[in-house]
């Protein structure tokens, strides 16, 4: 066990250390973010004066270094168009981002889950082509269309739910919603076939002759088998609560960490942008870590199988 | 507990939400694209077409400019101002007038108000020339960024000091003659600033997201990208404001913008497309506000790309346009076709018998057979959308050149670093330019003459225009004025094009239809109660 914790702790610090070097060298070959942010009128001295200030001029493998020297100090690096610190911002905006991606995190999880495990309960029959109808549009509807859709009818037309902004608890009630239908459309369709496939399965055969009740064939045989890959994709949902919610955050008015990366990005304020992405890369090593965990405690074949986990994750 | 000297105070602390309950004025919400691109509220920073909607609602200048009305300068901080000679301006200050801090106005703060303190006079011009955008964490204390300076001198050229005669009266010294100087102090650098509340500031940037000013609205709250909240200010020397609190709602969606508007959630929703005024004029209870504003919209020319230094492939480009589809296609016939880069407002400078070049594809073809262009490939920096109709004015323009032999190629960039940028080869390339305030110095000297931006960023640069925006901006006779004027025309428009216009720009507010709110011919929004029907 401590092997398998070990290894896939290294594997985090390798993935972590990964992301923080491709945000940094993408960041810096996307433009010159001293040219950005002075403008183009800037005289060459007060761009070059900009340069310096900031470590722009050093050659990049230096400016690496450094960075990386900060991050490992607990300096993110301050924005370069506010001033803060970098993680200051960013902490700032997780909250609101949280307050969206939480609740939907619940209805993905609450609504995908027993739908899937219903479909495929009832195969083939008018519940399960229902369930797949709406499944499928669930998650082919991009979420800005979505969103509109719902402000159309439960803002615009309906006067219940205010259209964007962050007044008051009723302010997040669409954008949740609007989050969580794609998901748990996904996790429907996960759940779906993970269950179908467990079904099929000589155990599951096995038990029912033996005259197991089907709730407890399902409930004791079908669901733990079934929960690798479900578990997994909800591994992912967890991974992007930070920055999960960009498009939905622009839709919607929303002053979370997606709203704060759009503007970051284009203003090419490195610090914010490469802060925003370290948090998401730890939130999601994290989260897989968790899932390579939980791999280990619904299939007790896999503590001693880590390669074959790592591969269905 | 309940002590006694708590009982003794209940009376007020009962009576305090029952007078906010007896303001029966409205909150009103402005859903706008971005209230700020440098998340700054101080004029000195924010110098862009979106500040200019939210600034005079906190702050005021000497002299106001009639934007809701006949766009002439009018009384504001100043009731009035003579002149005493043509480098010298006395202006009386109104009495009477509180910051939002409780001060009273005084010449003293007139005065700071164009000082090195905030205007950074004292700053090296090698710090601030020219500067567009900085970084206001950079600056120590309250000094401000190096382009407050570059700002300054741009709107104050030749500005020596300010003298107080009186309490009352205060006088701008000029070092050169200059008869724009009162438009120049109605521009919104010119606010007028309290002095006690800027030296209590911790820095710089507290102070300019919270900048203390005598306008109808005091600053309650700026959360940078998302919201700004203007609370009433009761005080005000203009009268009570209508509404009890102004609350702008950064929705950067058009279609976001109009459904916050439709349901209910905003008043006012700014930026609207003209393809979108059917959607929201559906709703009987809203309808689109506005029209032609005191900005053009132009095509702007890099004079070093290798094909375009000949003046004849410019002059081509520009007779290869045809406005006046653009406007009927993508405008609704709403955006005039101007007399070139000039206003009617400009009253005795207006060149009345001056056009835009005209749509003339035979001439566009001679002149690039004449100049031996074969085609080669110029490049079109594009922006996606950040004027209204953006992209398909773009893809008309380029079609238009392709008919007549010319090979423009759209490059598309984030921001405007990006198309201003010297790296790569900058070919064509859209603008805008306002006239803030009436006189020709406010548009085609302030963006093409030397301190211009086209200048400074070396895409265009003319030796006699140089000297002609001099003779214009420190001249003082009519006559000679407007011939020079003329030649600025002549030059930048027709000779070794500069730029050529498009179309007048259209700012569109929808907006709830009972509000009796009038819009401006500007980007700005007034919210007194003098804009409002009764």
């Amino acid at each position: 066990m401590i092997r398998f914790l070990g290894s896939r702790l290294l594997r985090a610090a390798v993935t972590i250390v990964m992301v923080v070097t491709f945000a940094f060298v993408v960041l810096r070959l996307s433009g010159d973010p001293a040219q950005i942010i002075m403008g183009a009128d800037a005289p060459p001295e007060a761009v070059e004066a900009f340069r310096a200030a900031w470590g722009l001029d050093q050659p990049v493998w230096i400016q690496y270094f450094h960075y990386f020297g900060a991050i490992l100090q607990g300096d993110l690096g301050r924005s370069m168009r506010d001033g803060r610190d970098a993680i200051v911002l960013v902490a700032e905006r997780i909250p609101a981002t949280l307050a969206l991606t939480l609740p939907a995190l619940a209805i993905k999880v609450g609504l995908g889950i027993p739908a899937g495990i219903t479909a495929a309960l009832h195969r083939n029959s008018f519940i399960d082509r229902a369930v797949m109808m709406l499944a499928v549009a669930g998650f082919t509807v991009p979420s800005f269309v979505l969103g509109l859709l719902l402000v159309l009818v439960f803002a615009v037309q309906l006067g219940w739910l205010p259209s964007g902004g962050q007044d008051s608890w009723r302010h997040a009630i669409l954008p949740i919603i609007t989050l969580g239908i794609g998901g748990a459309a996904v996790l429907a369709r996960f759940t779906r076939s993970a269950m179908l496939e467990v079904l099929g399965q000589p155990y599951i055969r096995t038990a029912s002759a033996k005259g197991v009740p089907w709730r407890a064939v399902v409930w004791g045989h079908a669901l733990p088998n079934a929960a690798i890959p479900t578990v997994t994709i909800v591994g992912f949902m967890v991974g992007s609560l930070i920055a999960g919610a960009v498009v939905v955050e622009s839709v919607f008015s929303w002053p979370g960490v997606g709203r704060l990366l759009v503007v970051a990005v284009a203003n090419r304020d490195l610090a914010v942008v490469q802060c925003v992405l370290l948090l998401v890369a730890m939130t999601m090593v994290t989260s897989n870590l968790i899932v390579d965990l939980l791999y280990g405690l619904l299939d007790p074949r896999l503590r001693n199988q880590p390669r074959r986990a790592a591969g269905m994750a | 507990m309940l002590t006694r000297r708590f009982l003794l105070a209940s009376p007020t602390l009962l009576a305090a939400p029952a007078l906010a309950q007896s303001d029966q004025r409205p909150v009103m919400t402005i859903a706008v694209q971005k209230i700020a691109n440098t998340n700054t509220l101080e004029t000195l920073r924010e110098q862009s077409n979106v500040g200019s909607r939210t600034w005079n609602s906190y702050a005021e200048t000497l002299i106001d400019q009639s934007w809701t009305g006949d766009l002439s300068l009018r009384p504001g901080l100043a009731e009035s101002w003579r002149r005493i000679d043509d480098r010298t301006l006395e202006l009386t200050l109104r009495q009477g007038v509180l910051f939002h801090d409780g001060r009273t106005m005084t010449a003293e703060d007139v005065a700071f108000t164009f000082s090195a303190e905030r205007m950074g006079w004292n700053l090296t011009v090698e710090q601030a020339r020219n500067l567009f955008g900085s970084v206001p964490g950079q600056t120590q204390g309250r000094t401000p960024p190096p382009e407050a300076l570059a700002v300054a001198r741009r709107t104050f050229p030749g500005l020596e000091r300010i003298e107080i005669v009186d309490a009352r009266t205060i006088r701008f010294h000029n070092r050169v003659p200059d008869v724009t100087l009162e438009g120049r102090i109605s521009r919104n650098v010119a606010m007028v600033l309290s002095r006690d509340a800027f030296e209590k500031a911790g820095s710089w940037l507290d102070w300019a997201r919270r900048p203390v000013g005598t306008g109808p609205f005091r600053v309650v709250e700026f959360r940078p990208d998302h919201s700004l909240v203007l609370d009433a200010f009761d005080d005000y020397w203009g009268g009570r404001p209508p509404v009890r609190r102004l609350r702008f709602l950064e929705v950067p969606e058009v279609s976001s913008r109009i459904n916050a508007l439709l349901s209910g959630e905003a008043d006012f929703a700014c930026d609207i497309p003209p393809d979108q005024i059917a959607t929201v004029e559906r709703s009987p209870r809203h309808h689109v506000v506005g029209g032609p504003i005191m900005n053009h919209r132009l095509t702007v020319f890099d004079k070093n790309h290798p094909h375009l230094r000949d003046a004849r492939i410019r002059r081509a480009f520009t007779h290869s346009i045809d406005r006046d589809a653009i406007v009927q296609a993508l405008w609704g016939n709403r955006a005039p076709v101007p007399k070139g880069l000039q206003f009617e407002f400009y009253g005795p400078m207006y060149q009345a018998d001056w056009s835009a070049p005209r749509f003339d594809p035979a001439e566009a073809r001679r002149l690039l057979r004449e100049a031996g262009y074969r085609g080669e490939p110029i490049p079109y920096r594009l922006l996606n959308g950040y004027y209204t109709n953006q992209v398909p004015t773009a893809q008309i323009l380029v079609e238009g050149w392709r008919a007549v032999g010319l090979n423009v190629v759209i490059e598309m960039r984030e921001n405007f670093p990006q198309v201003l940028s010297r790296e790569g080869q900058r070919g064509v390339r859209d603008w805008s330019g306002s006239a803030s305030f009436n006189d020709p110095v406010s548009s085609i000297v302030a963006a093409h003459g030397p301190q211009g931006q086209q200048w400074q960023i070396n895409e265009w640069r003319n030796e006699e225009f140089g000297r002609l925006s001099e003779a214009l901006e420190t001249g003082t006779d009519p006559a000679e004025r407007r011939r020079t004027f003329r030649r600025m025309l002549e030059i930048a428009e027709r000779e070794d094009p500069a730029y050529t216009v498009l179309h007048q720009s259209v700012n569109l507010t929808a907006k709830r239809r009972d509000l009796g709110w009038a819009p401006g011919q500007s980007f700005q929004m007034d919210f007194r109660s003098r804009n409002f029907a009764s």
